[in-house]
């Protein structure tokens, strides 16, 4: 168990030291959260909605268009170089890479995501509510349930010839749940609602990552297998 | 059975759900009798859930099929799950083309996001996805492996979906054959819908046969292709 841990923990450590070091990922993500944040802003007419009405739904769409352009470029650098074999033929298991890539792409997009909160509650002068502890939750569940289907379906695009056009047909039907949970807790949330309100979605959130996570785990391996 | 005996049993049951199709029609215009309420567009009635139905069955027996391919790595299990998913696609497709007609005029719109419609819809994308990935990777094998990816966890994550949807909103009427009290439709409509649920059940049944067929009779001519080149 203790060796699964430490293989889980050596790819996390070293995407999360090649990503350190190239800012290339961070830098574009980093911009299009707060680019997005300025287009969604000149999108409404304040005279007749209310921003804070529409943030939270805006926040959610940001965070996947966001998140497909980070986790879709999860396995170019390494295949570009063909370190992807390198590490396919390590004596990890499978599923040990995928929660590696999964868990550093987890930690790539969460703080994305805390960009993309900020952006907004300065934007569109959003307050955080009574519970900010719960939107931090509510955002880190969504993330991880997106990044596990994310870094699994970036493994399948980067092999066929669509690459990374391919990546939101394949996975923009798979979110609709996070989308409706997460935007829904998020919306009450910023409304001052109490956490009592958003509790069931916030479960179906967790139950959804934890499900993505589990067919992540046990279908890369055929994804990569050659 | 051999390839030459499914497509023959394909070519009958496809004749079969063909002939039924037409007698389903002429019971459904000059046979049954006429809706209160909706009056004559009720009748879409008896193609629109046989179409649903039948395109769950697909695309159910394609994600089965799938996770059977990947396991088992027998080359039949993935023309099933190839021949599924197109079923799928069609009846998918019709469900989605008259469910929109039939809502124009009971319910005024020709769109809502009523959880069994937005459900196909959504079916309908996941295994679009499953035929781009399957014809995009430059060894055949890959796309397969991928596509039944695809299919089992769109499979895994639909109930997820379907609750989510459900939860969200739900404008259409209550399930009216399945209920704990018995069925509550007309006794005449009622054997009209389920003879058209087993007519488009054929019709696909035999279409799924003939499709599989097609893809043995390809592999066995790439087998003997590639015995004649050697």
């Amino acid at each position: 168990m203790s060796v699964y841990v430490r293989q889980v923990g050596t790819i996390v450590w070293k995407d999360l030291l090649l990503e350190l070091r190239t800012k290339e990922r961070i830098a574009t993500m980093g911009a299009f959260a707060v680019l997005a944040g300025v287009l969604f802003n000149f999108s409404t007419d304040t005279s007749l909605v209310r921003p804070q009405d529409i943030a939270a739904g805006l926040i959610w769409m940001t965070l996947v268009f966001d998140g497909l352009l980070g986790v879709g470029r999860t396995f170019h650098l390494e295949s570009e170089d063909g370190a992807l074999q390198g590490v396919l033929m390590s004596p990890a298991p499978k599923d040990a890479i995928f929660l590696g890539k999964t868990i550093s792409n987890f930690a790539l997009l969460y703080v994305v995501a805390l960009l993309v909160l900020g952006v907004f509650m300065l934007f569109f002068g959003l307050e955080i509510g009574s519970s900010p502890l719960a939107v931090l939750l509510a955002l880190a569940l969504g993330s991880l349930g997106f990044v596990a289907l994310g870094t699994l379906f970036a493994a399948v695009s980067s092999g066929t010839r669509l690459g990374e056009t391919v990546l939101p047909i394949l996975v923009f039907p798979l979110l609709v749940p996070m989308v409706i949970y997460g935007a829904g807790a998020t919306g009450r949330l910023l409304a001052g609602r109490p956490v009592a309100e958003v509790a069931g979605n916030l479960r179906m959130l967790g139950a959804f990552a934890l499900v993505a996570l589990g067919a992540g785990a046990a279908l890369f391996r055929f994804v990569v297998e050659d | 059975m051999s390839i030459a005996g499914i497509r023959r049993a394909g070519i009958f049951f496809a004749v079969l759900g063909l002939l039924g199709l037409g007698v389903v029609y002429w019971l459904s215009f000059f046979w049954v009798s006429t809706e209160a309420a909706q009056g004559i567009a009720q009748r879409i009635f008896y193609v629109h859930p046989p179409a649903a139905w039948t395109s769950f069955l697909a695309f159910g027996i394609a994600a089965l099929t799938s996770a059977m391919y990947l396991w088992l790595r027998d080359e039949r299990l993935d023309w099933a799950a190839l021949s599924a998913a197109e079923g799928g696609m069609v009846f998918g497709s019709i469900m989605l083309i008259t469910g929109p007609l039939w809502g124009k005029i009971a319910w005024g719109t020709y769109w809502t996001w009523e959880p069994r419609l937005t459900l196909t819809l959504l079916l309908w994308f996941i295994f679009l996805g499953y035929f781009m990935v399957r014809r995009t990777t430059d060894n055949p094998d890959q796309g397969k492996r991928y596509s039944a990816v695809v299919a089992i966890v769109g499979a895994l994550l639909i109930p997820f979906i379907h609750l989510s949807v459900v939860w969200f909103r739900s404008l259409h009427p209550e399930p009216v054959v399945i209920k704990p009290e018995g069925p509550t439709l007309p006794g005449d409509m009622l054997t009209l819908l389920l003879t058209s649920v087993g007519v488009f059940t054929t019709l696909f049944l035999g279409l799924f046969m003939l499709r599989y067929a097609l893809e043995g009779l390809r592999h066995e001519l790439h087998v003997r292709a590639r015995r004649a080149a050697a």
